[in-house]
């Protein structure tokens, strides 16, 4: 599961326009009538340094995202209740390291290793999404994070997947599809506390409030501060305005929350009916960022755990390295 | 002893290993040593869990016995009768693998017996299961030569993990007071016979490999008396945290 | 590092220090493409790749990365190098094809012309 929220690099304008004029405007011409007519752009392909480095930063984001996205859900894999919650919990996090895989294996297409990508998440130097930063408190948590972060990432990934890059597009249809089980299950056990017992619904109200903003965070930053997108929108990297995913996912899931006798905290949120959009407060975008630069509750620990498990599963991979094949022949080709 | 208290000694026993390996494997999830095994373990794990909670529903049904949920959710460590190899931490990821492949291969060989009991139920589980057990022995195999093969440092690790093993999964098959019943009835063969039949599976990976097999001289027994290491009751507090928040509530 | 809320992460004992850790180029193995079949005599279709040291474990990691959801009763892996295919620009080589339609039985109008017959016996 991803968001969007900052991943475009903010290489300025200038500098985007720089590397454009490196590649051959006839090829570039080309290039952007085939993803104008819908045509999907495939690893071999020719395409511009700026569409095929910004990809792999989405794409990989993306893949740091479920790895990452794996722990906080992790934290209640061992104290599931009852074994249909339990199994279900255990598939639902095996499936977002699945995700990251697929995910790993659409980026290295464009040629950037998984072994680099992993380095340069452990390194901090690329991110993930700023939503694992928070902590899973109780057992309700996983459950809205099963159903409203699930949810939200699919607004974001069936955004996606009608993007212009195929390995990314596939990628993304299986995962979309392995979503709807994520959702589905996680909107059951929200619905089981929703109209369980009074301290049940309690543990998820309070659940619900500390999760709001960081879902209103989910999307990135409003659409008026947020950087320039419009060449990543031609060329089909970027999919829907933060603001717009945002509003899409207002309009789906809050009646749904509401209509389970819960409250969001947020007074001012409600739909506007002359324009049809969603009205709320600004969630505190200054903390969005300070938590991107590392400073949220978890992000230290999040990478401490990725970094162990790196660190021990290490001598494993090593030893399975043949010497003939230590210069890796091959990436994925499709 | 009757075969309505013998049968179930059996099928409990056998539960608990699933469900505290399972839950132990599970504990992988996400951070394996290489993706594509993280989830190749997972669903293993899934896969032990899903059919500790099978043979809990046999006893619901058949035996008059609790909801597999409270039954497993609600019973203290006394009450469980799972060997000491299944309660042990994950250690480093070789303790894991090799706890797998002599737990699996046991397993192996106990379903491949259930195929022929006179319980029913059991026989057609074990018909349901085979092929999801098939699967992880070849998983388990594959490993464990795979890295006994890969130079110095990985077969002595190996071989370490499978020193600190050995002993333990001889607790898989402890002797039990209600086996002479159950053989007679033709349920199962009988630890013994489990064992040797083991052993006969296990024995060619490990030379292939060439790892030193070691001599079962103390079988670490006292699970299936509910006499168990400390780790258990950690465990079980942990798996019933929520669970235990409210045992009437559904979750 | 503060106790975290996953017991799990407790008992791993994590390293308190900020201390870097690289993995190594070629560390996550080779790449194997993955062919996917649903029933027998249906054709095997690519569905995504693993990484893995050989093609016995590419096989057994593809069966839960490929096969633990939905039907499927074999599956292929070869190496992702091992796989030799045209590039973009050679498209024009099938460009032609949709014209040559003495290949395809939309090149035939059969029905026209026992119509015309038809209407010219009348």
């Amino acid at each position: 599961m991803y968001g969007g929220g900052y991943i475009y690099e903010d290489s300025g304008r200038s500098r985007q326009q720089e590397e454009q004029l490196q590649d051959d405007p006839v090829k570039l011409a080309a290039f952007e009538a085939r993803i104008a007519r819908g045509e999907k752009i495939e690893p071999g392909d020719w395409m511009p340094v700026e569409y095929r480095r910004q990809l792999i930063r989405l794409i990989e984001q993306h893949a740091h995202s479920e790895i990452i996205g794996a722990l906080p859900e992790g934290t209640w894999i061992t104290r599931a209740p009852g074994f249909k919650r339990k199994l279900a919990l255990i598939a639902k996090v095996q499936d977002e390291i699945g995700h990251g895989q697929l995910l790993y294996n659409a980026a290295e297409t464009l040629g950037k290793s998984r072994e680099a990508m992993i380095n340069d998440l452990l390194s901090g130097k690329s991110k993930y999404s700023n939503v694992f930063n928070y902590p899973a408190e109780t057992w309700a948590d996983v459950t809205v994070i099963g159903f409203l972060i699930d949810a939200a990432a699919i607004v974001n990934q069936v955004a996606n997947a009608k993007g212009s890059y195929g390995p990314y597009c596939r990628a993304l249809e299986r995962i979309c599809y392995e979503e709807s089980f994520h959702l589905k299950q996680g909107h059951d056990a929200f619905i089981e506390l929703a109209t369980g017992t009074a301290a049940q619904k309690a543990m998820l109200q309070d659940a619900l409030n500390r999760w709001w903003q960081p879902i209103m965070h989910f999307f990135g930053p409003p659409d008026k501060v947020s950087s320039h997108s419009e060449k990543l929108m031609q060329w089909k990297v970027k999919m829907a305005s933060n603001d717009d995913m945002r509003n899409q996912f207002l309009e789906a899931y809050v009646p749904k929350i509401w209509e389970l006798g819960l409250t969001l905290p947020d007074t001012l949120l409600k739909k506007n009916q002359e324009t049809g959009k969603w009205e709320y407060s600004d969630p505190d975008w200054d903390l969005f960022f300070e938590v991107i630069k590392g400073n949220g509750p978890c992000n230290k620990e999040r990478l401490n755990v990725r970094k162990w498990a790196e660190e021990h599963g290490s001598w494993i991979r090593k030893a399975l390295m043949r010497e003939e094949e230590r210069e890796r022949t091959a990436l994925p080709v499709a | 002893m009757q075969i309505q208290q013998a049968l179930p000694e059996l099928l409990i026993k056998i539960a608990d290993d699933e469900l505290i390996i399972g839950h132990r494997n599970s504990e992988w999830t996400g951070l394996g040593p290489v993706m594509e095994e993280d989830i190749a373990f997972s669903s293993m794990a899934q896969d032990k869990i899903g059919h500790a909670w099978a043979i809990y529903r046999i006893l619901q049904e058949h035996f008059e016995g609790q909801d597999p949920d409270q039954f497993a959710f609600m019973r203290d460590a006394a009450a469980y009768k799972c060997c000491h190899l299944v309660e042990m931490p994950i250690g480093a990821y070789e303790f894991s693998l090799m706890r797998h492949f002599l737990f699996d291969h046991a397993e192996t060989a106990r379903y491949q017996s259930f195929s022929q009991s006179s319980f029913t139920p059991l026989q057609q589980l074990a018909g349901k299961i085979k092929g999801e057990l098939k699967y992880h022995t070849l998983h388990a195999d594959a490993w464990i030569l795979q890295l006994c093969k890969a130079g110095e440092e990985s077969r002595q690790r190996m071989q370490g993990a499978l020193d600190d093993c050995f002993q333990l999964a001889g607790g898989i098959f402890e002797p039990g007071k209600e086996e002479a019943l159950l053989i007679s009835e033709n349920i199962y063969p009988g630890e013994q016979a489990l064992y040797q039949q083991w052993l006969s599976t296990i024995s060619p990976v490990i030379e292939k490999a060439g790892l030193i097999m070691p001599q079962m001289t103390a079988p670490v027994y006292g699970g299936r008396q509910g006499q168990h290491t400390q780790y258990l009751q950690q465990l079980l507090n942990e798996m019933g945290e929520v669970f235990r928040l409210d045992p009437e509530a559904t979750w | 590092m503060n106790e975290s809320l996953d017991p799990r992460v407790n008992r791993l004992r994590l390293n308190n220090s900020d201390g870097s850790f690289s993995v190594e180029e070629g560390e996550n193995w080779n790449v194997f493409e993955v062919f996917h079949q649903e029933k027998r005599g249906a054709h095997h279709e690519h569905v995504g790749c693993v990484h893995a040291p050989d093609a016995n474990l590419a096989l057994i990691f593809a069966k839960e990365q490929f096969g633990r959801r939905k039907k499927c009763v074999n599956l292929w892996v070869v190496r992702s190098a091992d796989i030799l295919a045209f590039d973009l620009e050679d498209e024009d080589m099938f460009a032609n094809n949709p014209d040559k339609t003495y290949r395809d039985a939309s090149g035939f109008k059969v029905m026209d012309k026992i119509n015309k017959f038809k209407a010219q016996s009348k």
